[in-house]
């Protein structure tokens, strides 16, 4: 796509913000400032991307991981206000995933070993991860909200902490699965897939492209099931008092 | 000798909201010990902290200050989860939990690594009145005062030294009411278990205690033997009204 194209795109952005003007919807700072950070941060990784594939060194590419795993759990973390020392155990629990992935993958000759593969690869499955993680965290409050009459049950009944949330963290797990899982079962049906999509129009083969999407698809499930289940582990000690009490979740 | 249980100088402060900064209190200042096997009947009226105090007994809340004694160990000293199983909390509310009767009924054994006694929770489950009922029922589904008869049933398969009994008959009818009366009248006496029971019915009280304790204006007013707690009864405040 030439420069000239690229600018072209901006009348979307003129668009919408007529439309936000004429509507009175107030959203023209925010239009604003979406499209500026859209346009830089993009812009940026492209640079960073071309840099990183011309230089092949690995550490790069660990570096440039590293910097995705932080931010996505910064992210989920946010789902979790209240709840200490969150955000370590979500880097902790999407970088087992990664290695885990990116070590199969590799291993199994899947993919090349190269910064064009791993790197959006690592990217799609981080940013899926952050979504399981962002769920999880959401619906393990509530469950442990709605179900703390369940919880201090057990409790009483002499349960570990372990023993007293193991349904709920069940539950919750279950649930942060559903939208991937959902998503596998109507894929190309009801959604095209971003990546796919992308491929093609960049002049890939389209059957090329659906073997992609079907790695992407599969990896995304993995990622999803162990990242939730590492995290419950890592955090369901976290729900009570060092008395074994269930904890307030202050907001 | 020490008591089988002690309580000294046990305070709750009421649960603060972030406006109000003054410190008053639920209740203050109980002190009381029970001895092995005692049944105590504990009145009061509604939202004097009978719950809470069971709940804190049973180490689910926090005392805000003082200290309570298990056969003159400190809570503090002692596992957490030892000490519930030895001093366990029957609450108001009956949670069952989820899956079937049978399930709820295992939970104790599953809980701790032991082989589930089917001839002992069936007799059980017969003293309370609920002897034909399938076991294979959800939970879920049962009436207040089957969840109610089900969640005591499942507490006392722990064989507790002291059980606190929070209302346990309040949604039952006269006369599986009776049933639980006398069932745990017998479990205390064969299996040596003290217990706490809060409840509104003086009746019940008087029945089931050997010992009255009543609570009001945040404080233990009254420790007595039941007979002489329902001779002087008018003696005691205005009258007790529950
Ligand atoms: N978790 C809590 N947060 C805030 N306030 C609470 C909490 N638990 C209890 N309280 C308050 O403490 C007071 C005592 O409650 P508690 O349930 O112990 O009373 P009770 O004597 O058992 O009453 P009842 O006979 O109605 O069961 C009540 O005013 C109640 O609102
Ligand atoms: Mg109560």
């Amino acid at each position: 796509m030439s420069l000239l194209a690229l600018t072209f795109t901006l009348l979307f952005v003129v668009i919408t913000m007529l439309l936000s003007v004429w509507q009175k919807l107030d959203l023209e700072k925010d239009i604003a400032i979406g499209t500026v950070r859209a346009a830089i941060q993009l812009l940026a990784v492209g640079y960073v991307l071309q840099f990183v594939f011309q230089s092949k060194n690995l550490l790069f590419i660990v570096l440039i991981i590293c910097i995705m795993i932080v931010v996505a759990a910064h992210n989920a973390a946010k789902r979790a206000k209240g709840m200490s020392g969150v955000v370590w155990r979500i880097i902790l629990s999407i970088a087992t995933m990664e290695i885990l992935m990116m070590g199969l993958l590799l291993s199994l000759q899947i993919i090349e070993a190269t910064p064009q593969y791993i790197i959006p690869l690592s990217g799609m499955t981080i940013g899926n991860a952050m979504v399981a993680c962002g769920l999880f965290l959401t619906q393990l409050k509530r469950e442990t909200e709605s179900s703390k009459g369940e919880i201090e049950t057990l409790l009483a009944l002499g349960a570990t902490s372990r023993q007293a949330v193991q349904d709920v963290l069940k539950r919750s797990v279950k649930f942060c699965m559903i939208p991937t899982i959902d998503a596998m079962k109507t894929v190309g049906l009801v959604q095209l897939p971003g990546m796919m999509t992308g491929m093609i129009i960049a002049g890939a083969d389209p059957v090329e492209a659906v073997r992609y999407q079907i790695l992407i698809i599969f990896v995304f499930t993995s990622s999803s099931a162990i990242t939730s289940m590492m995290l419950s582990v890592l955090c369901y000690k976290n729900l009570f008092t060092k008395d074994l009490q269930l904890k307030k979740w202050s907001e | 000798m020490t008591a089988l249980f002690e309580m000294k100088s046990l305070t709750k402060n009421y649960w603060q909201t972030e406006t109000q900064m003054e410190c008053t209190y639920l209740f203050s200042d109980l002190t009381a010990t029970i001895d092995s096997s005692e049944r105590i009947a504990l009145l009061g009226k509604s939202g004097q902290g009978k719950s809470t105090l069971l709940r804190m007994l049973a180490l689910l809340d926090n005392a805000d200050s003082g200290e309570i004694r298990f056969n003159g160990v400190q809570a503090k000293d002692m596992d957490t989860r030892v000490w519930r199983m030895k001093i366990t909390y029957v609450a108001q509310q009956a949670v069952m939990l989820p899956g079937t009767i049978e399930e709820n009924l295992k939970t104790v054994s599953k809980l701790h690594n032991e082989t589930f006694n089917d001839k002992h929770a069936q007799k059980l489950m017969k003293d309370v009145g609920l002897e034909s009922i399938d076991w294979a029922k959800k939970a879920a589904d049962l009436s207040g005062g089957e969840k109610q008869r089900i969640a005591l049933v499942r507490s006392l398969l722990l064989a507790p030294s002291i059980l606190l009994l929070d209302e346990v008959t309040a949604s039952l009818d006269q006369q599986s009411k009776a049933y639980v009366e006398n069932l745990l009248i017998k479990w205390s006496e064969v299996e040596k278990t003290a217990f706490i029971w809060v409840t509104h019915d003086l009746e019940q009280a008087k029945k089931v205690s050997e010992r009255i304790w009543y609570m009001e204006n945040g404080t233990l007013a009254v420790d007595c033997k039941t007979e002489s707690f329902f001779e002087h009864q008018h003696s005691f405040s205005d009258s007790v009204i529950l």
